[in-house]
C-alpha cells in the first residue's frame, strides 16, 4: 500500500524501506547475540537508573577516554553520529508528511555526509599501513562497508532532496546502499558492529556503576567463600554484565599499548583476552577469528570453547601463563574507552584457578602458604617486622592504647632497601612531632598479595584479624607507605567492616611541610621524575601530593611520557614477581629506560614493590629514592642551612679579632 | 592401590601456629601421582584410594592437608598424652593397604622419627626410609622408588607391596593447596586406642633448625680440608659390595655393627 501523500522520490523511499528492513536484521542478529549473554549469572541490575545515565556515561565518561586519541573522537562522532543519525531520520521519513519533504531529505543527505567522512577516517586510519594495535580481518572491510553505505544513501537523500532531479545518480546509489548496509548489518552479532549495541548494553549494566560518579571504584568485589563453585571456570560463572562488557570491545588496542606484560613479551595481551573470553560465549566456540595482534610468545592452546567449557588450560581457549602474567596494574581499564573491567575478570578467573584447582604458578605457592600458617609470605616473625627501626624511637600502640596516627609498616619493613625509606619516615615523623605509633607484632600482612592471587580465603581471614585488632585501638587515621596496603585498608576493608581514614605517606609529609611542622631547605639542582604506584594514583587517584610534595623540596620535576593515572606498572604487583611468567624483557627495565629518558637523576618512588623492582634494574641508571627520603634530604639541607646562618650571625656580632 | 598417609599434628617453624608437615604434604602428591600413573590418564580416584590417618585429640588443623590433595582423612580420636602408635596399627591393620606413606620425621627437627619404624614392626610391614620419588614396578604388586642418600645422592629400589614407605624432602613440593578441595574433602573421626605413655615430664621447646655438622674429622683442620670434608663424599669406612650372596651380605652387615659397637658379643 502506498501511503497517502507522496514520498520525495521512489528510490527515497525505498532508502527508507531497505533501512527498516536492515534495522530488523540487525536487531535479529542482535537479539541473537544476546540470548547467549543469558548463559551468565544472573546479577541485580538498575536498568532504570543506567538507561537514564546512559547519555551521560555515553558522551562524557566515554568521550573522555576516547577523546584521548582527537583523531579516533572526531572519527567516531563522525561515523556514528552519521550512521545512527542519517538512518535513523530515514526511517522516519516513512511517516508522509516528512517523507514527502525536500528540506527533511537535505537534512538526512547531510547526515550521512558526515557518516561518509567518518568512514573515510576509519578508512585512512587503516590504509594503507594499519597500526599494529588495530586488529585486521572484518575490521579491515569496514571502512568500504561504512563509506558505500553512507555514499550510497547520501546520493539518495542528496536526489530526494533535488526532488528526484538525478533519478540515474538514485538508483545505483541505492543499489551501493544496499550492499553497504547489509555488510553492517551482517557484522552486528560477530564482527565490529557488535560493539555498538553490546557497548550501550553494557554502559546502562556495568558492573561498576560508581565508576560514572566520579567515585575510583577499584577494590575487588568480595567473594562469597560458602557458594558452590568459587570463581569463574567456564563462560557461564561470570555474571550477565561481565559477558556484556567483553561483547563490548571494539578491538581498539589501546589496552594493549598500555599494558606493561605485553611490552616486557609475556604471553599477555588484554585484548586478545578479552575477545577469547567473548569467543568462549558461544557453543563450539573457537579462537581463531581473532585478527589482531597475538600473546606475545604464545604459549600454545587447543583454542576451543563453550559455554560451559573450562577458559583457562591447554586444552581450553587461555593458557594459564596468560593469566599469571597480570600484574593488575588497571593501566588496560584506564585505558578502554568501553569502560570494560579487564582485571576483574582476570582475577575471577584466578580465584578459580587457586581456590578449587590449587593451579597456581609453582612460586606462587610458598608464599601462600606462609600467609595461611605465619601471616607473613616470606614466613618471618611478625615480631621481627619493626627490626628496621633498631635504635630509633617506635612507639608500640600497645603500650598506650592509643595515638594521633597508627603507622602500618607493612611487608616493605623486612626489606633492607625500604627499611631505609621507614627508617627516614619514622624520623620525620619524630621531627615533626607527630603522635604515632605502630602495631608491632599485632600487624599481619594486610592480605593484597593473596587477594591478587586468588587466594580470597586467605585475604578474608587476615581481613577479619586485621579489623579486629585495629578494633582494640583508638586512632584518627592509619598512615601508611605501602599503597597496595592502603588500598586494602582504605578501600577493600570496607566489605568486611572495617572504615578507616587511611592516608599515604606522601599526603602526610605534604601536610606537614604545608603546615610548618616540618622545615624543607632546598635540594638543589636535582632533576628528580616522579614513578606513580598504580595502586596510588590509578587505584586511589591520588597523583597531586606527590608532585606538590617534591616542588617543595625545590627540585626541578620532570615528568615521564607515561605519568599520573596513566602511568606505567613497575612490574612488582599483583603477585607477579612471585608467579614470575617468563618473557623477553623485564617490566622494572622498561620502566627505568623511561625514567631516564627524561635527564633525571632521580627516580622518586613512593612504594615498597616499585623501589624493590626499580631499584633492581642493573647498569647505568638514576638513582631510586622514595620520596620520604628525599624530604628527609631536604630537611636535613634546611637544618645546615640555618646552622651555617646561625653560625654566621654569632661570628658577625662578635667583635674583631686583634690582627696579629 | 590403597594408599595410607600419616599426618602429625604439625605446627609453623617460626609462628608456632598448626601447620601441616611439609614431607608428609610431599607424601601426599607422590601418592596422588603413583595412582595416576597407574590408572593412564583416568581420574585418580578410580584406580585406588588415599586414605590420611591422623591419631590425636584434634584433626582441626590437619583439615588443611585435604587442601593440598588429599581426599579423605581419618582421625582417631585419643588423648593428647596417648601414645598414637596402637590406634594407628589397630586402623591400617584392619583395613588393607597397599602402601602406608609417612614423613621421615614430623617436623624435621628433633624429632626421633621412630614412629614409622615402630608401625612397620607391629604390622610385620617392610620399610623403606627417604623416598623422593614413586613410580610403578616392573611386575605388578610392586612399586619402584628413589631413595634419597646423603649428598644429593639417589638409589632406584623395587619394593613388594605391601610395605611403608617414608618420604624425603627431596621429594618433589606439596601441591598447592586448593581452599574449595579442602572444603570438598572428607573428614571422617573414629574412636581410637587409648594408650597411656608412661609417665614422664615432656620438656617442649620452640623449634630450632638442626644445627648443620661438620664432620669430625675436619673440625679445626685448615679451611681447604673443611671444605673438602663438607663437599666430597665423606668416606665412613664402610665397605661397597655389589650384588652380594645373602650370607656374604649379612656376615658383612654384622662386622660393620660389631665394628661400630652397636652389637656386642
Amino acid at each position: 500500500m502506498i501511503p497517502p501523500g507522496p514520498p520525495a522520490t521512489p528510490a527515497a523511499f525505498c532508502l527508507s524501506l531497505v533501512i527498516l528492513s536492515l534495522a530488523g536484521l540487525a536487531l535479529a542478529l542482535a537479539a541473537r547475540r544476546a540470548r547467549l549473554w543469558c548463559v551468565g549469572r544472573g546479577v541485580r541490575v538498575e536498568w532504570v537508573r543506567g538507561l537514564l545515565a546512559l547519555p551521560k556515561r555515553y558522551l562524557v565518561d566515554v568521550h573522555h577516554v576516547v577523546g584521548r586519541d582527537p583523531f579516533a573522537a572526531r572519527m567516531h562522532a563522525l561515523a556514528a553520529g552519521g550512521l545512527l543519525g542519517g538512518s535513523g531520520l530515514a526511517l522516519l521519513a516513512l511517516i508522509p508528511t516528512l517523507g514527502g519533504a525536500r528540506l527533511y531529505w537535505a537534512v538526512i543527505a547531510l547526515a550521512f555526509a558526515g557518516a561518509l567522512a567518518g568512514g573515510v577516517m576509519v578508512g585512512r586510519r587503516r590504509y594503507p599501513t594499519k597500526p599494529a594495535r588495530l586488529s585486521g580481518g572484518r575490521f579491515q572491510i569496514l571502512p568500504f562497508l561504512l563509506t558505500a553505505y553512507a555514499a550510497g544513501a547520501m546520493l539518495v537523500a542528496f536526489d530526494a532532496a533535488l526532488g528526484g532531479a538525478l533519478p540515474a545518480l538514485a538508483w545505483p546509489a541505492l543499489a551501493l546502499a544496499v550492499i553497504g548496509g547489509l555488510g553492517l548489518a551482517l557484522q552486528v552479532d560477530r564482527g565490529p558492529m557488535r560493539h555498538a549495541f553490546a557497548g550501550a548494553t553494557h554502559l546502562v549494566i556495568h558492573p561498576r556503576p560508581g565508576r560514572f560518579e566520579g567515585e575510583r571504584a577499584t577494590d575487588l568485589v568480595p567473594l562469597d567463600l560458602d557458594a558452590p563453585r568459587l570463581g569463574v571456570a567456564t563462560p557461564s560463572d561470570f555474571a550477565v554484565n561481565r559477558l556484556v562488557g567483553f561483547d563490548a570491545c571494539i578491538q581498539c588496542g589501546r589496552c594493549e599499548i598500555a599494558c606493561p606484560a605485553f611490552a616486557a613479551g609475556q604471553p599477555l595481551n588484554p585484548k586478545r583476552l578479552i575477545q577469547d573470553l567473548a569467543a568462549a560465549i558461544q557453543p563450539n566456540a573457537a579462537n581463531a577469528a581473532y585478527k589482531g595482534s597475538p600473546y606475545p610468545n604464545a604459549r600454545a592452546v587447543a583454542g576451543i570453547g563453550g559455554p560451559d567449557l573450562p577458559l583457562i588450560g591447554a586444552g581450553a581457549m587461555i593458557h594459564p601463563d596468560t593469566l599469571w602474567s597480570c600484574t593488575t596494574c588497571r593501566a588496560c581499564v584506564e585505558e578502554c574507552p568501553m569502560m570494560i573491567e579487564h582485571v576483574d575478570a582476570i582475577i575471577d578467573l584466578r580465584r578459580y584457578q587457586t581456590l578449587e584447582l590449587g593451579a597456581l604458578p609453582a612460586k606462587a605457592s610458598p608464599p601462600l602458604m606462609e600467609l595461611r600458617y605465619a601471616d607473613e609470605p616470606g614466613g618471618r616473625a611478625l615480631a621481627a617486622r619493626t627490626d628496621f627501626a633498631a635504635g630509633l624511637t617506635l612507639p608500640l600502640i600497645s603500650a598506650t592504647g592509643r595515638a594521633e596516627v597508627l603507622l602500618w609498616l607493612g611487608e616493605g619493613a623486612y626489606e633492607l632497601r625500604y627499611g631505609r625509606t621507614l627508617r627516614a619516615l619514622v624520623t620525620l615523623l619524630h621531627t615533626a612531632g607527630v603522635d604515632f605509633a605502630v602495631l608491632g607484632p599485632e600487624e599481619r600482612d594486610c592480605g593484597d598479595l593473596a587477594r591478587r592471587l586468588g587466594d580470597e580465603a586467605t585475604f578474608q581471614r587476615l581481613a577479619a584479624e586485621n579489623i579486629a585488632t585495629l578494633a582494640r585501638y583508638s586512632f584518627t587515621r592509619i598512615l601508611t607507605a605501602d599503597p597496595h596496603a592502603l588500598h586494602a585498608l582504605r578501600n577493600e576493608y570496607r566489605a568486611f567492616g572495617g572504615a578507616y581514614e587511611v592516608i599515604h605517606h606522601t599526603a602526610l609529609l605534604d601536610e606537614l611541610v604545608a603546615g610548618g611542622r616540618l622545615t624543607v631547605g632546598a635540594l638543589h639542582e636535582a632533576r628528580v621524575t616522579y614513578h606513580d604506584p598504580c595502586y596510588l594514583g590509578r587505584y586511589n587517584g591520588e597523583i597531586d601530593a606527590p608532585r606538590r610534595l617534591l616542588d617543595r623540596l625545590g627540585l626541578a620535576r620532570l615528568e615521564m611520557e607515561r605519568a599520573g593515572k596513566r602511568s606505567m606498572c613497575c612490574g612488582g604487583g599483583g603477585g607477579a614477581p612471585v608467579s614470575d611468567i617468563e618473557g623477553e624483557r623485564r617490566i622494572p627495565d622498561i620502566r627505568m629506560a623511561q625514567a631516564a629518558a627524561t635527564g633525571a637523576g632521580i627516580v622518586a618512588v613512593a612504594c615498597p614493590q616499585c623501589s624493590a623492582m626499580l631499584d633492581g634494574v642493573t647498569g647505568e641508571r638514576p638513582e631510586v629514592n622514595d620520596i620520604a627520603e628525599l624530604v628527609l634530604m631536604a630537611v636535613e639541607a634546611g637544618r645546615a642551612k640555618a646552622a651555617r646562618k646561625d653560625v654566621a650571625r654569632k661570628d658577625a656580632s662578635r667583635p674583631p679579632e686583634p690582627v696579629a | 592401590m590403597r594408599i595410607a598417609i600419616l599426618l602429625s599434628a604439625g605446627r609453623h617453624a617460626v609462628s608456632g601456629r598448626p601447620a601441616p608437615v611439609s614431607v608428609e604434604l610431599q607424601a601426599i602428591r607422590l601418592a596422588r601421582e603413583l595412582i595416576r600413573q597407574m590408572a593412564g590418564e583416568v581420574d585418580g580416584n578410580a584406580a585406588g584410594d588415599i586414605t590420611g590417618f591422623h591419631a590425636g585429640p584434634d584433626a582441626g588443623p590437619l583439615k588443611d592437608a585435604l587442601g593440598h590433595g588429599l581426599p579423605r582423612l581419618i582421625q582417631l580420636s585419643i588423648g593428647a598424652q596417648d601414645d598414637p602408635l596402637p590406634s594407628l596399627a589397630a586402623a591400617l591393620g584392619a583395613e588393607r593397604f597397599d602402601l602406608v606413606l609417612a614423613g621421615r620425621s614430623g617436623q624435621g627437627g628433633e624429632d626421633a622419627g621412630l614412629l614409622p619404624y615402630a608401625l612397620a614392626r607391629t604390622l610385620g610391614l617392610p620399610i623403606v626410609a627417604d623416598a623422593c620419588a614413586l613410580a610403578a614396578g616392573p611386575q605388578h604388586g610392586t612399586v619402584s622408588l628413589e631413595q634419597a642418600l646423603p649428598r644429593g645422592a639417589r638409589r632406584r629400589l623395587t619394593l613388594r607391596l605391601p610395605a611403608l614407605v617414608t618420604v624425603h624432602p627431596a621429594a618433589p613440593a606439596p601441591l598447592p593447596f586448593a581452599f574449595a578441595a579442602m572444603r570438598r574433602g572428607m573428614l571422617e573421626t573414629r574412636e581410637g586406642v587409648p594408650a597411656p605413655r608412661a609417665a614422664g615430664e615432656v620438656e617442649e621447646r620452640a623449634y630450632r633448625a638442626r644445627p648443620k655438622l661438620i664432620a669430625k674429622s675436619a673440625a679445626g683442620a685448615s679451611a681447604t680440608e673443611r671444605l673438602k670434608a663438607a663437599t666430597e663424599a665423606a668416606s665412613s669406612g664402610g665397605r661397597l659390595i655389589v650384588d652380594p650372596a645373602p650370607e656374604d651380605a649379612a656376615r658383612a652387615i654384622l662386622a660393620h655393627l660389631r665394628q661400630i659397637g652397636v652389637l656386642r658379643d
